[in-house]
């Protein structure tokens, strides 16, 4: 018998997920079981049900939203400004439908309507909502803020002030003469910059630097290494002209010394809440960055100074970001999340005038009544038309001035729940939009998933590859299927399953359309479905790089399965959020190996090779030109693979989970591999934390590391 | 074909050619018919689907080694770390990650860890669904008794390179 393993060991590398304001356990992480208390006697009023509802809220609530309503890994603080900023103008109705629809994230188990009721006293009570006496019903409908003794709100603020603006000065003009990156230097990088995200507009995640190759990267040594400030952490640093620019939880941004790490300067732009963002852009002489409260802000490359600031969207509604931008000639193209409420503004993509913040178009992802795409919603009002969100930073082609970005999954998660059936297609949700840079009008879309039903987004990388005469576009969404698109006209061109799915029954092999199977189309409230993969996906917002040299698409996968059952969601104005339950387990036949690592022909779409272990893979691929592909995983290993193979050429392990997106750069000549060790997240962190239960890792550790080969 | 890798022994060579001509005939046929009536296929089995609440509490590992020969199905495996003693285990009928219904008890230790045995009869409707990775093993436990431990069964090969 193979190894036997006591799995006993619990691990708390869970994140979070918005859901409307309150969130899941790690998003998507699941309590199936609610557990009761001791029944308590009837009660008349407020105060009694507030009471009531603090044990229930210890026994069900607690263990994700702290005993104290002050947030924890797993879910976030429920009280205090964050809170009465969500739900200050909103209804004690409004928020018990909010909670009953999406709390607790594995099901509803033993609560009762009236549990809920005395839950959602006490975390009214514990806001300061004290001047209330009369019980809470299904339809109390006072404003919360106008019943919130501003004291006891206050005391609810525990956190510390935290630092402002630029908290450490420096120029990198002191390191090195400043170049301002230019529209053709941002199109066409030069070989020891990764200036961008995903390195170049096609987003192809590939450096040409070859000085660390198949036959020396078992030299790699370690050339210095950046401890980075703690929270949830999914980042990918730009190296321009050997300044390593950093996001950090919380709205950080750093500027270190690409040779040495030295810090240069440091600019906190707030919130100072910890929480991920995953990229940040450049512009010229600016370092541009989306904020979790959903700003657009530009910093002084060389200085850290803000030059400008804008909003997004209204944060105090639910928007929110957890990418950030991306820069085509002078435009600034940012997405947005938190687009789950049933409020009359919807998700958008944005873009924005690099040199001041001027608002230059939007593209709203979801079709209204009347409007082209608008008969896919059925007869739904508008205002509860949710999702779409673009929660993934995008890519560009100079050649065609389109900018290409893949659209989230309507909310909530099943058909069932937002009132509509697997028929309506809800556009542009769980799609590839490609927008003209210069106007924001619509060149084409073509939806991969429509009515999406078990929260599995198409709303990652858009990589653009160019073979031969054809212009491609491929996405890989959290379905495991790679898709090739034309991107200039949007036609299906061909597709690939990368890891197990049984949720379409049949995929067009001409049109791409997808049928799923009867029981997912038919799913009812409360009905518990079983479908691979799950909701941390087939693949996830790690992206996969392209290696033009050997025409391979290698892209970091992952093999789990869930159950997922619907919740009921009222169509109340305010309302809204995700409402199901999950529970997750094994993909059969992967003898319990969570991590795959897959590489693909872009011609032919037959898998050339595949790496699987155990452990998760939590960055992004990176490709050289060294021919090899860089990854790291859940059980600290980052690791180099030969990019045509697939073998192990060397490995290390980092201080804790190995996080992020690796990139390399070179100073004076010489070549580095970058990566960052990191904490957080949703699905991918949640789902591996309840089935690979073994692997343990320390639960703070965010830093840079830096590699090279030695002198 | 011929296996370039193929060499006769001396014995061969010292036989009289009709017998080897026999030998290696009923050889095959031996080979053949091993070959055709034993299939031997693996299920790991992993906890039931569970979330940060219940992952303490659905718990453990196993593996399962069954052996078919002609319509009759061996099982044998072990398992261990379920959170509670074992109170059955069943083959189950059900697509790849989607339950189905029981279709044979199997024998169980009662505890926490132990083995799981049986000698089957299966149907030729059976065999088809075992050789399309259709039927799966699951153990419950006093703890989980809707099941704690699960696996699909695949041909033990499936796993050579995994």
């Amino acid at each position: 018998m193979n190894q036997f393993l006591t799995m006993t060991i619990k691990t708390t590398g869970a994140g979070l997920l918005l859901a409307a304001g309150l969130t899941a356990c790690g998003g998507g992480s699941d309590s199936s079981t609610a557990i009761p208390v001791t029944t308590q006697p009837a009660v008349a009023g407020f105060a009694s049900q507030a009471e009531s509802g603090a044990d229930l809220f210890a026994a069900n609530c607690a263990a994700c939203h702290g005993a104290n309503l002050e947030g924890t890994r797993l879910g976030p603080l429920l009280s205090g400004n964050a809170f009465l900023q969500r739900w200050g103008t909103q209804t004690p109705s409004l928020l018990l439908g909010n909670i009953q629809a999406n709390m607790p994230p594995g099901g509803a188990g033993n609560l009762s309507a009236e549990d809920y009721l005395h839950i959602t006293a006490h975390i009214l009570s514990a806001n300061g909502v004290d001047s209330v006496e009369e019980a809470l019903t299904a339809s109390s409908d006072f404003t919360i803020a106008d019943n919130v003794t501003r004291l006891v709100a206050m005391r609810q603020r525990a956190e510390p002030p935290a630092p402002q603006g630029l908290t450490f000065a420096g120029n990198t003009e002191d390191f090195v003469e400043f170049v301002p990156l230019t529209a053709e230097r941002l199109a066409n990088p030069d070989p020891a910059d990764w200036p961008a995200m995903r390195r170049n507009p096609h987003a192809h995640s590939y450096s040409p630097l070859d000085e660390v190759n198949t036959d020396n990267v078992g030299g790699l040594t370690l050339e210095w290494v950046w401890n980075m400030h703690e929270g949830d952490s999914e980042p990918s640093p730009l190296v321009y002209n050997g300044i390593v620019y950093m996001i950090n939880p919380g709205n950080v941004i750093q500027a270190l010394d690409g040779k040495t790490g030295e810090l240069i300067w440091e600019h906190w732009t707030g919130p100072a809440n910890g929480q991920d963002m995953r990229n940040i852009a450049m512009w010229d002489d600016k370092i541009i960055q989306a904020t979790t409260d959903a700003r657009l802000v530009a910093l002084d490359a060389r200085t850290g100074e803000q030059v400008w600031e804008t909003v997004l969207a209204d944060n105090s509604q639910g928007f929110s970001n957890s990418s950030g931008p991306i820069v085509a000639n002078g435009t600034v193209i940012t997405g947005l999340a938190g687009c789950a409420r049933y409020i009359p503004e919807d998700c958008y993509i944005s873009a924005h005038n690099a040199d001041n913040g001027d608002l230059l178009w939007r593209f709203n992802t979801i079709a209204k009544a009347g409007e082209p795409g608008g008969d896919t919603w059925g007869d739904l009002d508008d205002i509860f038309r949710a999702g779409g969100e673009t929660w993934i930073a995008g890519s560009w082609d100079p050649e065609t001035n389109l900018t290409y970005w893949g659209t989230a999954q309507q909310k909530p998660w099943v058909p069932v729940s937002r009132h509509l059936t697997i028929n309506d297609a809800g556009l542009y949700t769980n799609s590839t939009v490609a927008i003209d840079i210069g106007t924001g009008s619509l060149d084409w879309f073509f939806q991969h998933v429509p009515a999406e039903a078990l929260d599995l987004d198409e709303v990652f990388e858009r990589v653009l590859v160019n073979r031969g005469d054809e212009r491609l576009v491929f996405s890989l969404g959290k379905y495991g299927i790679l898709w090739k698109n034309d991107r200039i006209s949007g036609e299906f061109m061909d597709y690939t399953e990368t890891v197990f799915q049984n949720a379409f029954t049949h995929i067009d092999p001409d049109t791409g359309a997808v049928t799923y199977r009867e029981d997912i189309q038919n799913a009812q409230l409360n009905e518990w479905t079983s479908a691979c993969p799950s909701s941390a996906g087939g693949k996830d917002w790690h992206s996969m790089t392209y290696h033009p040299p050997s025409g391979l698409m290698i892209a970091p996968l992952s093999q789990t399965c869930l159950e997922n059952a619907a919740r009921e969601v009222a169509l109340v104005q305010g309302g809204g959020g995700l409402a199901a339950s999950r529970k997750f387990f094994e993909m059969p036949g992967t003898n319990g190996n969570l991590g795959k690592l897959g590489a693909y022909n872009v011609d032919t779409m037959e898998e050339v090779w595949n790496f699987q272990q155990r452990a998760s893979y939590h960055t992004g691929t990176m490709s050289t030109g060294g021919d090899l592909v860089f990854v790291g995983d859940l059980d600290r290993y980052f690791r180099a693979h030969d990019v045509n193979t697939g073998e192990v050429l060397w490995e290390t392990r980092l201080g804790t989970s190995v996080q992020g997106h690796p990139v390399s750069f070179a100073i004076d000549g010489k070549q580095y591999i970058a990566v960052t060790a990191a904490l957080g997240g949703t699905s991918p962190r949640t789902v591996p934390s309840v089935i690979a239960t073994e692997i343990t890792y320390p639960d703070h550790g965010n830093a840079l590391y830096v590699f090279s080969l030695p002198d | 074909m011929k296996n370039p890798g193929f060499r006769r022994s001396s014995l061969f060579g010292l036989l009289p050619k009709p017998f080897v001509q026999c030998a290696v005939l009923l050889l095959i046929l031996l080979t053949t018919e091993i070959s055709l009536a034993q299939e031997v296929y693996r299920a790991r089995l992993s906890p039931m689907p569970t979330t940060p609440a219940t992952v303490d509490e659905i718990t453990g590992e196993g593996e399962v080694i069954l052996t078919l020969n002609g319509n009759t199905l061996t099982v044998e495996g072990q398992f261990a770390g379920m959170s509670s003693a074992a109170t059955g285990a069943h083959l189950h009928n059900g697509p790849l990650a989607q339950p189905g219904p029981v279709i044979h008890a199997l024998t169980v230790d009662q505890s926490a860890a132990g083995t799981i045995t049986a000698t089957l009869e299966l149907t030729a409707e059976q065999i088809t669904e075992l050789e399309n990775n259709a039927l799966y093993i699951q153990v419950h436990s006093e703890n989980n008794a809707p099941g704690e431990l699960r696996g699909w069964i695949f041909l033990r090969s499936h796993f050579d390179n995994l």
